[in-house]
């Protein structure tokens, strides 16, 4: 199954590359798509909620500050036609993540990858950046 | 892995292939970027693949099962169901509608163009993001479908209803024969007065009524209150309903105007699920242009139409 998911996702990912995809609102008016953000914290929470899913991280800088991170997602139905659930990341769990930093407000950013630190071969929503 | 996106790649180059497939040329056959995906009338049907739909739940185009006869009803006519996903505007009514880019345009009266122009240079200035609806004949990528009411009188009503965009309501079509209330009763409304008939297997939808808040597509193409629109949606294959869609303003445009869109097929485990669109709407706040409360974003008032 995971196979199976992963080919899927694979091209579908590869697809879109070639196909449009709409947006009614451009990802490039609210993100910076060259200014990619990476690094490690703890998952404090998970909303599945519309119209787009946020997940929310807990970054500590090594000043000991803390900056929560909001990455955006694409729709909750999306994600979950695509084999996601509630248990494939939960709060407090320890994650590594990328994503484009929003352009006024850097911290409430679209994700573009996500992995436990447990498991960093095994990408958590995989493709559903926000459109 | 490097197997997987060898194929994965395969499968992409093979999506845009088949969407330019069957290339010809002049009205009546398809274009360089377009694609004849079945028959109405004797004439061939002609799916532009500039639209942003990417019919990510459709049955894959190349199943046998697309061409597939056409569902019946009990009492016969065309189970118009789906789900479907396209069938609509969104990104440019007038291209993904069959008409060449700008030719629509040129259609509008001044006091529209100005509109228009004024819409598009708007960062979210559009309804539809607010968690308003999005009226006819707008779509997205999400899958949507016709309802069929039956009573014991037969059918009765159609109910049309999308995943997102209707911020939770639905539209009804009236089947009972009954027909518009007078003009000068009507409360403009996001999806006005419809009624429907058969002409054959073609279910044609009549609309009046209509406020002119909603946009019909992305840029922002206007209309007025003085909106009549005609579908008329013909399943013509298992995998694919023609909405041909005429639209006559003379609050807008010049002349009616014909469009035509297709809708495809979603795969048979797609069901429509639950969206409410203003639950945590934060459209605009990574970009600064709107704040947290702001009115139609999370933890604001209501959206006003515009």
């Amino acid at each position: 199954m995971r196979t199976t998911r992963g080919f899927i996702l694979t091209a579908l990912a590869v697809a879109s590359v070639t196909v449009p995809v709409v947006a009614h609102h451009g990802f490039d008016t609210e993100y910076d798509s060259n200014k990619t953000i990476s690094a490690t914290g703890v998952v404090s929470k998970v909303e599945w909620t519309n119209p787009h899913m946020h997940v929310y991280v807990d970054v500590t800088d090594a000043a000991g500050k803390l900056k929560t991170y909001n990455l955006e997602l694409t729709s909750p139905n999306a994600i979950q036609r695509q084999g996601w659930n509630k248990n494939d990341l939960l709060a407090g769990e320890k994650v590594t993540f990328k994503a484009h930093a929003g352009k006024v407000e850097e911290a409430r950013a679209a994700l573009d990858s996500l992995v436990k630190v447990s498991a960093p071969n095994q990408e958590i929503f995989k493709g559903q950046r926000p459109d | 892995m490097k197997k997987m996106l060898l194929v994965a790649a395969a499968i992409a180059a093979l999506v845009p292939a088949y969407l330019s497939g069957q290339q010809g040329g002049g009205r009546g056959q398809a274009g360089p970027r377009e694609v004849v995906v079945g028959q109405l009338a004797g004439k061939p049907v002609i799916q532009p693949v500039v639209r942003g739909v990417d019919y990510r739940d459709a049955i894959n185009p190349n199943d046998p099962a697309m061409n597939g006869p056409v569902p019946r009803l009990p009492d016969g006519h065309p189970d118009l169901t789906g789900p479907w996903e396209g069938g609509g505007s969104d990104n440019d009514m007038g291209v993904e509608g069959g008409l060449k880019p700008g030719e629509l345009d040129a259609l509008l009266l001044p006091a529209a163009r100005a509109l228009k122009a004024e819409r598009s240079k708007a960062i979210y200035g559009e309804p539809y993001i607010y968690c308003l609806p999005m009226s006819v004949p707008r779509i997205n990528p999400y899958p949507w479908k016709f309802v069929m009411g039956y009573t014991s009188k037969g059918l009765q009503y159609v109910y049309q209803l999308h995943e997102t965009g209707d911020a939770g309501a639905h539209r009804v079509i009236y089947m009972d024969g009954r027909p518009h209330p007078n003009a000068d009763t009507l409360i403009p409304s996001w999806w006005g007065h419809s009624t429907g008939r058969w002409d054959g297997d073609t279910l044609v939808i009549d609309t009046v009524g209509y406020n002119d808040k909603f946009w019909f597509d992305a840029p922002g193409t206007p209309h007025s209150e003085q909106l009549h629109t005609i579908e008329r949606w013909t399943r013509i294959s298992y995998g694919t309903l023609v909405n041909d869609f005429r639209i006559e303003d003379p609050g807008t445009f010049s002349r009616p105007v014909d469009l035509r869109f297709v809708a495809r097929i979603v795969k048979p485990n797609v069901e429509l699920m639950e969206y409410i669109c203003a639950e945590n709407n934060q459209i605009g706040l990574a970009g600064g242009y709107l704040k947290p409360g702001s009115p139609g974003i999370a933890g604001g008032a209501p959206p006003v139409g515009k």
